[in-house]
């Protein structure tokens, strides 16, 4: 049966409803430990349509060999990446739990492990779109037909890293890439604009060879339509997604504070009512 | 590959880098997943015959050191065979990070192989010189070291390293006619060192170009009536632990690199070494934490004690 | 043999050109046999079958078969 576009639309909406619930419940059992609330929470949408509307999974093998590749480049953000693979069911919710504690499967930043659908390991910055130009690579070379999708920050794009992928992908004419731009405009101690402005992303990447498209990183509408209309783009793709850190509850929305932070049991329950108010 | 004495001859005339290149061509004729990557350094690798016979096995990522770290380590995540290789500086240092979080942390299984390592460029200054690499990747987990000690050597060691199941850096040393120490072919382990020559007062341990310079130094030690073991270490991680052990009935252990005495062989040499409660006082020569003004590969050489002639002259020093 | 046969036959053998294929006005970089691996092993074939040592100059100006009997003649290779 044909999925409506507003059904689609609302399946990705509770994914990412869901998201932010197992965001929440790994960030107050981490405690003293902190977590990196605010980066996740700005790309809970851009992932939510990745998963359940763009992305090539099969819920009942990570390791599919035809599946989509993913690449958290900003590996802080994993609240959102450990929430969505535990919403299609590759992590469970003991496994879930063990965040942040000792001996955990699931750190501070993605540590590859095959079977909960971790394929790389991620979070020095910079790094995740050389990876993901050689597995596109590898795509072509193996004439598989799967795509892979890299999630870098703003501030990621201060790292000289990232324009030597951004000058390559174009190269290899890799129209199975995608690059989400998560701006939040903000990094790990200030905006972007007080520590290293990173103006004109739309442009930078446009004039490097992607087919780059800016759009609002929360609307899944424009998130689906710029997936579905790029199919066919025979170019290496780049999406600037105009997003707020922190998004989604009221005490952390541009609140650059909520970068790495301690949720204690006030701040979560305040955040669970919002949540269920919707 | 064919090992023959005229092969070997012309090996040794081409040097190390331009047998990599054809090396790695012999290889690639088998290995059907194999991906040869380098940063704008084919010519300089002898890569140039591979890229025009197997393109579709040859990646160019220009001068950006650290994409092709990510890209090898892309490819590696999907089953590919991957050599990477530029000038050893920059293929150790420039994506040292890059090495530790997708080589050493992530576990991608790489060939990293460093040209004109050590002290052969002299001439373009220590920009292009490398005296650090063994002693900073030493300090990556889960990177195997191998110094060849001559262009067989160095072809050998790349088809073991490729057959490998660990990562690997291949640290080239020499330049064009590079002095020959094998000349037929033998058996080639990854952490297996190879006696040399056998000798009673002292053991001498070296890698790379320093074999050849060794094993010379010790016929000048020789006419002096001094009895020289000499072993080539190729493999400086993980080191040969028995042949250490075994070292310790000489009077005197001698370590020989070009490399910073610091960090490198020598270094590795004396961490095992130092957990005996007894064992022969241990002469480090290489290069003795330096960045001296430039000159050509002999004047270099030379300048920083490591000819024969300066070696057998530091030991009669260290004997005493 | 003669000098200049066993020139050509050199040539021949450490370019590894068909016989049939060579003549002699091969230049560098002009055959795919003979780039710049090629030429180290020619070079290197050359100093052994004739016994001398090929300056770095010389290395860099032997360009064509033809370039290379004048070079030879330095080294008192006549033919």
């Amino acid at each position: 049966m044909e999925v409506s576009k507003t059904e689609q639309i609302n399946k990705i909406k509770n994914f990412a409803l869901e998201m932010r619930k197992k965001i929440l419940e790994m960030a107050v059992s981490a405690g003293s430990s902190s977590a990196h609330f605010g980066g996740a929470l700005s790309i809970t949408e851009i992932v939510s349509t990745l998963f359940v509307h763009q992305m090539k999974i099969d819920k009942t093998n990570p390791n599919w060999e035809e599946r989509d590749r993913f690449i958290l480049s900003k590996g802080h953000a994993c609240l959102a990446y450990y929430a969505a693979l535990s919403e299609i069911g590759y992590i469970s919710s003991k496994e879930l739990q063990t965040f942040g504690k000792n001996d955990t499967n699931l750190l501070g930043h993605p540590v590859i492990n095959k079977d909960l659908g971790i394929d790389f390991s991620n979070g020095s910055l910079g790094m995740g779109l050389s990876l993901g130009i050689g597995v596109a690579i590898s795509s072509k070379k193996k004439k598989k037909n799967f795509n892979v999708y890299v999630i870098i920050g703003d501030g990621e794009c201060n790292e000289g890293s990232i324009w030597e992928g951004a000058m390559a992908a174009p190269n290899f004419k890799l129209n199975n890439l995608y690059v989400v731009i998560d701006k939040n405009n903000f990094q790990q101690t200030g905006s972007n604009k007080e520590i290293m402005n990173v103006e004109n992303l739309k442009d930078k990447w446009s004039s490097f060879g992607w087919h780059t498209v800016e759009l609002n990183g929360h609307n899944i509408q424009e998130l689906c339509n710029f997936f579905d209309s790029s199919k066919k783009i025979d170019k290496p793709k780049a999406v600037i997604a105009n997003t707020v850190k922190g998004k989604g509850f009221s005490f952390s929305e541009n609140n650059n504070e909520w970068h790495h932070s301690v949720l204690s049991k006030s701040f979560y329950e305040k955040a669970i009512k919002e949540l269920t108010k919707r | 590959m064919d090992i023959n004495d005229r092969n070997i001859k012309i090996w040794s005339t081409i040097g190390s880098r331009a047998t990599l290149g054809i090396a790695a061509l012999e290889l690639a004729k088998k290995i059907d997943n194999l991906m040869v990557l380098t940063c704008d350094a084919s010519t300089s690798a002898g890569l140039d015959r591979f890229r025009k016979t197997f393109p579709e096995k040859y990646l160019d990522l220009g001068i950006a050191e650290q994409n092709m770290i990510g890209v090898a380590a892309g490819l590696a995540s999907e089953n590919f065979n991957v050599i990477t290789t530029t000038f050893a500086p920059f293929q150790t240092m420039r994506c040292c990070e890059q090495i530790k979080v997708n080589i050493g942390y992530m576990r991608q299984k790489i060939c990293m192989v460093g040209i004109a390592s050590g002290l052969s460029l002299g001439t373009l200054g220590f920009t292009h010189c490398c005296i650090e690499d063994v002693g900073i990747l030493r300090s990556i987990p889960g990177i195997t070291i191998i110094s060849p000690a001559d262009s067989l050597e160095t072809a050998k060691a790349l088809e073991a390293a490729i057959k490998y199941e660990n990562s690997s850096y291949l640290r080239l040393t020499g330049a064009s006619n590079n002095p020959i120490v094998y000349n037929k072919d033998y058996e080639f382990k990854i952490g297996k060192s190879i006696t040399l020559k056998h000798g009673k007062d002292i053991t001498i341990f070296c890698a790379g170009s320093m074999v050849y310079q060794s094993l010379e130094a010790a016929k000048i030690l020789e006419s002096k009536n001094i009895s020289c073991k000499v072993i080539n270490m190729h493999t400086i991680k993980p080191i040969d632990k028995i042949a250490i052990e075994e070292s310790c009935t000489s009077k005197l252990i001698v370590s020989v690199e070009e490399h910073n005495i610091i960090g490198g062989l020598g270094s590795a040499i004396a961490e095992y070494k130092s957990s005996f409660k007894v064992s022969p006082k241990q002469l480090f020569l290489g290069i003795k934490d330096t960045y001296s003004k430039g000159g050509d590969y002999k004047f270099l050489q030379n300048k920083h004690g490591l000819t024969a002639k300066k070696i057998a002259e530091d030991i009669l020093l260290g004997i005493k | 043999m003669s000098n200049k046969n066993k020139y050509k036959d050199i040539f021949i053998k450490s370019l590894t050109i068909d016989d049939k294929k060579f003549t002699e006005n091969i230049k560098y970089n002009e055959i795919p046999e003979w780039d710049s691996i090629g030429h180290m092993t020619l070079i290197s074939e050359l100093e052994e079958g004739f016994s001398i040592t090929i300056e770095t100059d010389d290395i860099v100006d032997f360009s064509s078969f033809k370039k290379g009997i004048d070079i030879l003649k330095k080294y008192n290779i006549n033919f």
